[in-house]
């Protein structure tokens, strides 16, 4: 810009605030205006959208899909057009150019006029670079294939249920339903071991969370006790993990205090008074503790699975005589009060349930009572025994 | 009595000269994308007000991070509030930061006499997207960590000093405790002290040469 040009500039700008406005109050005015309409904004959308709850950080778990902040998506999608030979083209020499061009843009742009008009050119690359970064972007946003969202248990209570499943699932067939040990029945591989008890004050009050977590992370192996986190073959994340040692923690160590609401949250719910048991609130619930950990694929159990209603009652080599509605001759009901089942070769076909130790008299009873009543599968099939129970008498 | 305290302070602090040449002055005519600017400085100094209360009680360290983020969320009063205002503070500033510089592109208002302006609102911007990128590692979530990890592995490609950048960024080979403690110094001192210098250059500039005026046909 020669000194002409200045000067007519200047004269411009000058005739601009002859016929302007005062900054105070007109332009404050306007402006408190709209910074306060961004603050009810704002408010809103972390009362009513939030913030997304995400697992903690796991270096172990490279499944997750990594996608940065929307406004780093059109960097991220543009590089996936750069050929791997040059990358370096995309991620280095371009961005700095790009940076470098907007830095130096009142010297690179030498035309004195201002009117977008008079700056087709100028106003035009911007457009196209605008409309690209906005294209990128969406498209970064339908292909990217979205995380699976688990339950992220990031609360008490969701721990301790997280963790109490998980505990079931994994722990149960060595360690006992209450980490109590004893000598393994089986399970392929341990016949026989005898097991000292994780669940005492001698195991909780001397190792730490994190030492518990890397047991489980790692295993011991060579005492026969295989890894279980991804990081080492298993299949836990280390979410998993914390949920884990959180239940433990919490069930075991009577120095560590839960809030009522978060103790009861992963527990074996008791039976009121008259009350039917139900699949949905007591039997799988003592199934998640007690039976899972062998009734599972790939474990040593007669095929007999326990996972869902349905497949308790159909699944199994004897699945003919595992439950039968009111028949307390049931296979199962035998085998949990200590009974073996033999054929009529005399060969024993099943063994007591569970194998080491049998469970408290009070479970016993509750599937009793449920296989009595014809085994309803929700609390509201239970609930509608209970009435005609109530009302016969 | 209100006279004499004003006059008593205006003797000393000059009150009167900072209105009449901050407030009391013509500025031209705008229209409302004019305000872009300001709702910027209004959200940059929400993120520095919530940003320092959710240092109370925010640990940068990989053990507690996000256990002290879940408590921020679920233990402290209006803690939920702080972190959804920071959260979203943050996408919205970056936003009309942005939609800002595009007004000042589209009216010329970079050129003469604001050419410095415009350098100093670049590096405005800059900046806000690098407190967004080391922000973003602290909640030590899923999504930041491996976030974290393509960014980090992204400036590793930079020709001949890529690995020196990543092994900087990181403190190591991999991510680790010196990463989250780097992002953290990083994000609430190194990007601030910038921003605020800047900010404070920017300010004193649109000040000084009065905010431009929305150019006519033949200009």
């Amino acid at each position: 810009m020669n000194e002409e040009q200045k000067q007519k500039y200047k004269q411009k700008y000058d005739q601009a605030k002859q016929n302007g406005v005062k900054f105070w109050p007109d332009i404050i005015y306007k402006d408190l205006l709209v910074s306060f309409a961004f603050f009810i904004l704002l408010i809103g959308l972390a009362a009513f959208v939030g913030v997304a709850i995400e697992p903690k950080a796991d270096p172990s778990d490279s499944t997750y899909v990594p996608r940065p902040e929307w406004y780093f998506l059109f960097l991220f999608e543009f590089l996936k057009f750069v050929p791997g030979k040059i990358e370096w083209m995309g991620t280095f020499v371009l961005p700095v150019i790009g940076v470098l061009v907007l830095f130096a843009l009142p010297f690179l742009d030498r035309n004195p006029l201002r009117h977008w008009k008079n700056r087709l050119t100028g106003v035009s690359i911007m457009g196209v670079v605008v409309l690209g970064m906005v294209g990128l972007t969406i498209r970064s946003v339908i292909t990217t294939p979205k995380n699976e969202e688990g339950f992220v248990a990031n609360t008490p209570a969701g721990k301790m249920i997280l963790g109490g499943e998980l505990y079931g699932i994994y722990c149960v067939e060595c360690h006992g339903p209450d980490g109590e040990g004893g000598v393994i029945a089986g399970v392929e591989g341990m016949e026989g071991v005898e097991l000292k008890p994780i669940s005492s004050r001698d195991e909780m009050y001397t190792r730490s969370d994190e030492t518990l977590g890397a047991i489980i992370e790692y295993g011991q192996q060579d005492l026969g006790m295989p890894p279980f986190g991804l990081a080492y073959g298993g299949e836990l994340k280390k979410s998993e993990l914390d949920a884990m040692v959180f239940f433990m923690r919490y069930t075991w160590d009577d120095r560590a205090e839960l809030p009522a609401d978060a103790a009861s949250a992963g527990a074996i719910p008791n039976l009121a008074e008259n009350e039917i048991p139900s699949y949905e609130v007591h039997i799988s619930k003592i199934i998640q503790r007690y039976c899972i950990s062998c009734h599972r694929p790939g474990k040593e159990n007669n095929n007999y699975l326990m996972g869902t209603y349905q497949e308790i009652l159909t699944t199994g080599d004897n699945a003919a005589n595992n439950l039968l509605a009111g028949d307390m001759t049931s296979y199962l009901i035998q085998a949990i009060n200590g009974e073996s089942i033999f054929d009529e070769s005399g060969e024993e076909i099943i063994q007591q349930m569970p194998p080491t130790k049998l469970m408290k008299e009070e479970y016993i009873s509750i599937f009793e009572n449920w296989v009595l009543n014809g085994m309803p599968e929700t609390a509201a099939d239970a609930e509608v025994l209970t009435v005609e129970v109530t009302a016969e008498e | 009595m209100a006279e004499n305290v004003f006059s008593w302070l205006d003797e000393r602090l000059g009150l009167k000269a900072i209105y009449d040449t901050i407030l009391d002055r013509k500025v031209p005519k705008v229209n409302w994308w004019f305000t872009l600017g300001s709702a910027s400085l209004f959200l940059g100094i929400m993120q520095g007000i919530t940003g320092m209360l959710l240092s109370v009680y925010y640990v940068p360290t990989p053990d507690h991070a996000y256990d002290s983020i879940t408590f921020i969320m679920t233990g402290v009063q209006f803690g939920w509030l702080i972190r959804g205002i920071h959260h979203w503070g943050a996408s919205l500033l970056i936003l009309t930061a942005f939609i800002h510089m595009l007004r000042v592109f589209f009216y010329g208002a970079y050129k003469y006499p604001r050419e410095f302006t415009w350098i100093t609102g670049v590096g405005l911007l800059i900046s806000a997207l690098g407190m967004g990128f080391t922000g973003y590692l602290l909640p030590w979530n899923q999504r930041s960590y491996w976030a974290t990890t393509v960014g980090s592995e992204i400036a590793g490609t930079v020709p001949w000093v890529g690995d020196f950048i990543l092994r900087t960024l990181r403190g190591g080979t991999n991510l680790s405790a010196l990463t989250l403690s780097r992002f953290f110094s990083l994000h609430i001192w190194i990007f601030p002290a910038i921003i605020l210098a800047t900010v404070g250059t920017h300010l004193y500039l649109v000040i000084r040469l009065g905010i431009s005026h929305i150019p006519d046909k033949d200009s």
